[in-house]
């Protein structure tokens, strides 16, 4: 007979880390296919569809480099918290904060301005606002123990609001005053409209992207701070024995969370929207850093790849719609990154157990009828 | 169901209630037992004696059903069985008290006691259970409240409520592991009445240690195990301790605790002026005055739990007092970073979780209480946990072996190891707690002699330790810490035994 177990791991090897984000993607792509079966479209078309138009030719690829852009920033807000076992859950609300601020910063201060100028006022912008967004969830956690699991997403409730309030809500700064009927924001000065790059909307955010996801890997792996945060996430008392500061450490950590996500914001208003529009804005895409986050096990290298895959995934979901004979909406791309999450999810089980197959010969098997109780 | 199973021809009223043969169970990198055989007769206390790291823990988890052994058989009542779970074992009436107790800190000790028992019905009759479950407490002499939160209990309360929930499920295999490493020698005693109740009444008891002394007192038959392997078995009208002691390092040992010269003191390096810790209504430290020359050892003697934490963590500037000052060197101690940069290493009460982190590597967490700049080199950690693994023989799969993964003896020489041996600058104050509490024989001589160094290279050290013998041994001067406060000071050579232990039972 044979018995398959269930066993804990004594250590996490690193084939593992590598295994169960893609081992969850086919199994999200598996289960996913049910839905197109019952549905009458045929999965492995839609599959092949989608894997075209995200990542078969050039202008695919380059597509999906540019959905990926502000998801490597909200990845990596979420990442930077979850490794020291905080959860940074309003990377949307702080998506939204840093627009306004990069746009109202934008609309104020660059018209004058040179472009690189122009683009870090941008972007600093952007990282502030995000940052001030989360300046009250990350002291009441750092102060007072407030779970800012809550916190973070209740703030996502008032950005919300906030940004439509600034657009259709009030004559705000801004809103184009000229716009008759449908209000809209104000377009933002050239100087600050990040050139766009190989007949794409490929700009200068990607690379900041890149080198920002490199700043927090070398931060998380190679200083001082990182170090107390990996302590801290294990063991507060060992923190507090060796004279790290808990309090200042999760502050640090969730504001530079929230200003991560807060340039994901300011990369859209620059490099794609050039206004502060909400509807262009609520993509999710503070929601979709915490799943690649979650497949990157919270490594700073690893949000790019995830991200590069789920901007792709998102890519293919704005091509597929297109596909007469599919009849698809683009949602499917949502559906799929669902399924994603909750397979990997799932099969973070694996991390810590790993599945043994025991061959037993019947003759052993004595267990006493005795004892066999419930 | 009928049983077609093969039966051991030893199988009957005279078999072992318990038995094991030809075990082996590895590790990654190690193997934990090595085709060990093992019995258990109805009625004994047959004692696994071993270093850290020699497979006790893990023989008797394949015992209870918690690991299941690669190769090799578990016999109840000389029958063959199959043990998946403690569950599994339980239901045969075997069941483990674990060296890291499994309660739920806010549960009654009734709740625990019943916590995951298949026979509990759908709904809870309390004061039916509280009624049982102290009725079961007394019967082995085990006085526990059974409505008493297990938060507010001691440690050897904890265990009691442990051994109370094996015995109200009925089993009558107890396993032990290494009861007593915790325990102050008053609870020892009280556990050994409990022990010596239990097998009056026809209960087997399995007691894993590594402490001689208590062995010879409370076994009848001893089985001695190193690396894995069963080195030898004998019962108590044989048991030499020299004998054991040989079977349990593998060479001889001078058994007599090692009586260390005499320091040469100079200036005070350490000072504490009426130091208070009070926490709300309890005061832990009440207005202690104290001072550690350069050079010398002074011993804290005491029952754990009269302020010897508070002391400890004041001294090392972890713990802010009510009011008082700490100097080191003239310097004010006010954190724990002003402390370490005073030249203080600090030897914690509790090991991993507090001196250690459980899940960073060896290598990370030599790096804890190291000087840290803006940037800290992971490689030079790991380079320096080879050479501390290496120095110290410290048992483990490598430099990022996780610290959890230790063994409590090598954890232990992790940490002095970084807080005493490290970075090439020696410390300038020490304070050691517990240092030695439950390692083993060849541990506590290179703890000790590290301590000693220590004191040679003109170190103030505190040692705080449970261990009167070890205080005896090693310092200078002693003080005893009874509620919080010094109740008698004694120098080395003026040190009388039975005023010391009057003044740690309080009585003046
Ligand atoms: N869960 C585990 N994972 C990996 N190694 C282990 C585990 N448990 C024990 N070991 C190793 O097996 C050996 C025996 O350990 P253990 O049974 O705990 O010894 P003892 O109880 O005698 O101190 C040690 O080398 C230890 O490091
Ligand atoms: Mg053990």
């Amino acid at each position: 007979m044979i018995v398959v177990r269930l066993e804990r791991r004594v250590a996490t090897p690193r084939w593992i880390g590598v295994a169960v984000p893609v081992a969850s993607v086919f199994a999200a792509l598996v289960l996913a296919g049910v839905f197109f079966v019952l549905t009458d479209r045929p999965p492995l078309t839609v599959y092949s569809e989608m894997f075209d138009a995200a990542f078969g030719d050039v202008q695919g690829v380059k597509n999906t480099l540019v959905s990926a852009t502000p998801l490597v920033f909200t990845g990596l807000a979420a990442a930077f918290a979850m490794r020291m076992g905080l959860y940074n859950i309003g990377g949307e609300g702080q998506l939204y904060a840093g627009a306004i601020a990069a746009a109202g910063a934008a609309l104020l201060w660059t018209a004058d301005l040179s472009t690189p100028i122009a683009i870090a006022v941008v972007f600093v912008a952007g990282a502030v606002g995000g940052m001030a967004w989360m300046l009250v969830p990350a002291l009441a956690r750092a102060l007072l123990g407030t779970s800012e699991i809550v916190t973070t997403l209740m703030m996502v409730l008032v950005a919300d609001v906030v940004l439509d309030y600034l657009i259709s809500g009030s004559t705000s700064y801004w809103r184009d005053p000229l716009t008759i009927g449908f209000p809209q924001g104000k377009e933002i000065p050239d100087a600050a409209q990040f050139t766009r790059w190989f007949d794409a909307r490929i700009t200068v955010a990607l690379p900041i992207a890149i080198v920002t996801a490199a700043i927090v890997w070398f931060v998380r792996n190679r200083t001082s701070f990182g170090y107390g945060q990996d302590v801290i996430g294990d063991a507060p008392h060992a923190a507090r024995y060796a004279g790290i500061s808990e309090r200042r450490t999760v502050l640090v950590t969730l504001l530079v969370s929230g200003a991560l996500a807060g340039m994901a914001g300011a990369a859209e208003i620059g490099g794609r929207i050039y206004k502060l529009e909400p509807s262009s804005l609520r993509l999710g895409l503070g929601f979709t850093g915490i799943v690649i986050a979650a497949l990157a096990r919270s490594n700073a290298l690893g949000v790019l790849v995830a991200a590069f895959f789920l901007g792709g995934l998102r890519n293919a979901g704005q091509s597929v719609q297109a596909v007469a004979d599919l009849d698809l909406p683009k949602s499917v791309a949502l559906m799929l990154e669902g399924f994603i999450l909750l397979c990997f999810l799932g099969g973070q089980v694996f991390s810590t157990h790993r599945l043994r197959i025991v061959r037993r010969e019947p003759a052993r098997r004595a267990r006493a009828s005795a004892g066999a109780s419930s | 169901m009928t049983d077609d199973t093969t039966v051991r021809p030893d199988s009957g009223p005279g078999a072992p209630v318990l038995a094991a043969t030809g075990v082996v169970k590895r590790f990654p990198g190690v193997v934990a037992l090595d085709d060990v055989d093992v019995d258990l007769r109805a009625g004994e206390v047959h004692t696994l004696l071993g270093e850290n790291g020699a497979g006790k823990s893990t023989l008797a988890s394949v015992l209870c059903g918690a690991y299941q052994p690669e190769v090799g058989t578990v016999f109840r009542h000389g029958r063959p069985v199959e043990l998946r779970s403690p569950r599994d074992g339980l239901a045969h009436g075997i069941a483990m008290v674990h060296q890291h107790f499994r309660l739920v800190e806010r549960f009654t000790v009734s709740e625990n006691v019943v916590l995951g028992d298949p026979q509990l019905g759908r709904w809870l009759a309390r004061g039916a259970i509280d009624d049982r479950v102290a009725s079961v407490a007394e019967t082995f002499g085990l006085p526990v409240d059974p409505r008493a939160r297990i938060h507010d209990l001691s440690v050897g309360q904890r265990q009691r409520v442990e051994i109370v929930k094996a015995l109200y499920r009925g089993a009558d295999v107890l396993l032990l592991d290494d009861p007593t490493a915790d325990l102050t020698p008053q609870e020892t005693e009280a556990l050994f009445v409990t022990v010596r109740a239990m097998t009056a009444a026809g209960k087997s008891v399995v007691f894993i240690s590594h402490k001689l002394g208590e062995v010879v007192e409370i076994s009848d038959r001893v089985t001695v195990m190193r690396g894995g392997v069963v080195t030898g078995q004998v019962a108590r009208v044989d048991a030499d301790r020299h004998e054991l002691a040989r079977l349990m390092v593998g060479r001889d040992i001078d058994l007599d605790a090692q009586q260390f010269a005499a320091g040469s003191p100079g200036s005070p390096c350490l000072i504490a002026k009426g130091v208070t810790v009070r926490d709300g209504e309890q005061t832990a430290l009440d207005a202690i005055d104290l001072e550690v020359r350069a050079g010398e050892i002074v011993g804290v003697a005491g029952v754990s739990g009269n302020g010897q934490r508070e002391l400890a963590d004041v001294l090392a500037g972890v713990l802010a007092p009510t009011s008082g000052v700490v100097e080191v060197n003239g310097q004010p101690i006010r954190s724990a970073r002003a402390a370490r940069a005073a030249g203080v290493a600090y030897v914690p009460e509790e090991r991993l979780g507090t001196g250690l982190a459980p899940s960073l590597t060896i290598g990370e967490n030599l790096l804890l209480t190291r000087r840290r700049g803006a940037l800290v080199s992971r490689s030079a950690a790991r380079r320096d946990a080879r050479e501390i693994i290496a120095r110290f023989e410290v048992k483990a799969p490598g430099p990022d072996a996780r610290c959890r993964v230790l063994s409590g003896g090598n954890a232990q020489k992790v940490l002095v190891a970084r807080e005493l041996a490290g970075d090439g600058q020696a410390p300038k104050v020490v304070v050691a707690s517990a240092p030695t509490r439950g390692l083993d024989v060849g541990a506590i001589e290179q703890v000790r002699a590290l301590l000693d160094d220590a004191r040679r290279n003109g170190a103030g050290v505190l040692l705080i330790s449970e261990d009167l013998d070890e205080v005896l041994a090693m310092a200078d001067r002693i003080v005893v810490l009874y509620r919080g406060r010094i109740s008698l000071e004694a120098d080395r050579a003026s040190a009388d035994r039975g005023a010391i232990g009057r003044a740690m039972a309080g009585i003046a």
